[in-house]
């Protein structure tokens, strides 16, 4: 697992006070991690803060499993 | 004691009452005007604010633009008073265009819910940008948490450097869509009282930090004067209301729809999942009946208003329902109220309203 994918699940277990064997890179928030709007908005926000990047709204709307979060900050710090 | 005004910035309503923006149709400028010049804060709904354009299926985005500056000029020319605003769902496709429109136009505030208008101080300065010229139109989003309030007030700081003019923190007893799910409706821990009191802790560090005074208003369920001193007393500057404004003639629906209110008793407001996807409040009728023991109407999706709407799964189209339920074809569509819309019996002008609801609170706070 690259650092971006432990840092990101980590931030995940934190802010959505889950089980870090929950986090696997299938899951979705909402569905199987509880998530609801405001969850998904402060993870996103927790993540910005952590990597230094932005995440735009459009963007944020196809975070949906963990491996989406993953994939898009490991392209985004490149 | 008289009511105190309500300021936005530099901006000053007399009064500080706000009248809910009410979709599809049932705040359109006759209202908005009508309450700006008795002191308060009218607003235009905007969802499928262009639904008489004759081209609307063609090009629904032109249509409701067209719509939205026709009824935004037409305010204006009635206006001598007051402030105007627009409410604008963050759920509609045509989210942004709405935005950029009333920015253009120079509406005084832009009040926005069903979700979180995330991005809403971007359009400001795109517009400010568009027209070289500070645009100054206060942004004041509807929350239903004092969680919300704080992401909020982190989120447009960090990103935009803007914090919010005001917050609308509406409760479950709102008509309409709530910001709640079902079973929170009922729980008194979700009761405005309490809202009110976490959403100003929730922002007081960032009064504090940036000396920005971020009114907070109070709505679902304010109904009297002495409901306004009571959220005035709590820390609110000001409340929002909705179906008190209805009743009143110069409520832009049709006599139909204001008719449905002063018939309906306690027993008819009820609660009803939106195919939208969040509950929301309305009186019962034969429509909403016929839903209920599952009889289908035909889908057809010709709006595409909504981002949230599983249009393949509902088993009707709220628009069109709402459109109806405005031009006063009930039998085909349905009201949205607030929850104490069964005490309205009379209907009465927006003047007869704002005084009453000025002598209760004086009596009140005598």
């Amino acid at each position: 697992m690259s650092d971006v994918a432990a840092k990101v699940k980590e931030i995940i277990v934190e802010q959505l006070g889950v089980s870090a064997d929950e986090v696997v890179d299938g899951a979705a928030f909402v569905e199987d991690l509880g998530a609801d709007s405001l969850d998904l908005t402060e993870l996103i926000m927790a993540m910005e803060e952590e990597f230094d990047l932005e995440i735009d709204d459009e963007q944020a709307q196809k975070i949906i499993k963990v491996q989406d979060a993953i994939a898009h900050i490991e392209k985004a710090v490149g | 004691m008289a009511l105190p005004n309500l300021k936005f910035g530099e901006l000053t309503a007399k009064l500080p009452i706000i009248q809910g923006g009410m979709g599809v149709g049932i705040s359109l400028s006759g209202l908005a005007s009508a309450v700006a010049n008795e002191g308060g804060v009218g607003v235009i709904a905007t969802s499928m604010i262009g639904m008489r354009d004759p081209h609307r299926a063609k090009d629904p985005e032109a249509a409701d633009r067209r719509g939205l500056i026709d009824e935004i000029r037409k305010a204006r020319a009635k206006m001598t008073d007051g402030l105007l605003g627009v409410n604008i769902m963050c759920a509609l496709t045509n989210y942004g265009d709405m935005v950029r429109t009333s920015i253009r136009e120079r509406v005084d505030v832009i009040i926005s819910g069903a979700g979180l208008p995330l991005d809403l101080p971007g359009y400001l300065r795109d517009v400010s940008d568009e027209l070289r010229e500070e645009m100054r139109t206060k942004l004041v989003p509807i929350v239903s948490s004092g969680r919300a309030a704080g992401i909020l007030c982190r989120k447009w700081f960090n990103k935009f450097g803007y914090l919010p003019d005001g917050f609308v923190v509406e409760g479950p007893k709102a008509g309409g869509h709530l910001g709640f799910k079902a079973e929170q409706i009922d729980d008194p821990d979700y009761q405005l009282e309490i809202l009110v009191t976490e959403v100003i802790e929730a922002i007081t560090p960032f009064r504090e930090q940036h000396q920005k005074d971020i009114p907070v208003i109070a709505a679902g369920g304010v109904y009297t004067g002495e409901d306004i001193a009571r959220f005035l007393e709590m820390g609110a500057s000001g409340v929002q209301m909705g179906t008190r404004f209805v009743a009143t003639h110069e409520c832009d629906a049709d006599e139909r729809f204001k008719r449905a209110y002063i018939d309906a008793k306690k027993e008819d407001v009820t609660i009803i999942k939106s195919p939208v996807g969040m509950p929301g409040r309305a009186l019962k009728n034969s429509f909403l009946d016929a839903v209920a023991t599952g009889l289908k109407h035909p889908k057809k999706c010709v709006h595409k208003c909504l981002h949230s709407c599983a249009e393949d799964q509902s088993p009707y189209c709220i628009a069109q329902a709402l459109v109806n339920a405005y031009k006063g074809k009930l039998k085909n569509g349905f009201a949205f109220a607030g929850a104490n819309a069964y005490l309205v019996d009379k209907i009465v002008s927006v003047r007869e309203l704002m005084n009453s609801l000025k002598d209760e609170f004086e009596r009140f706070r005598k």
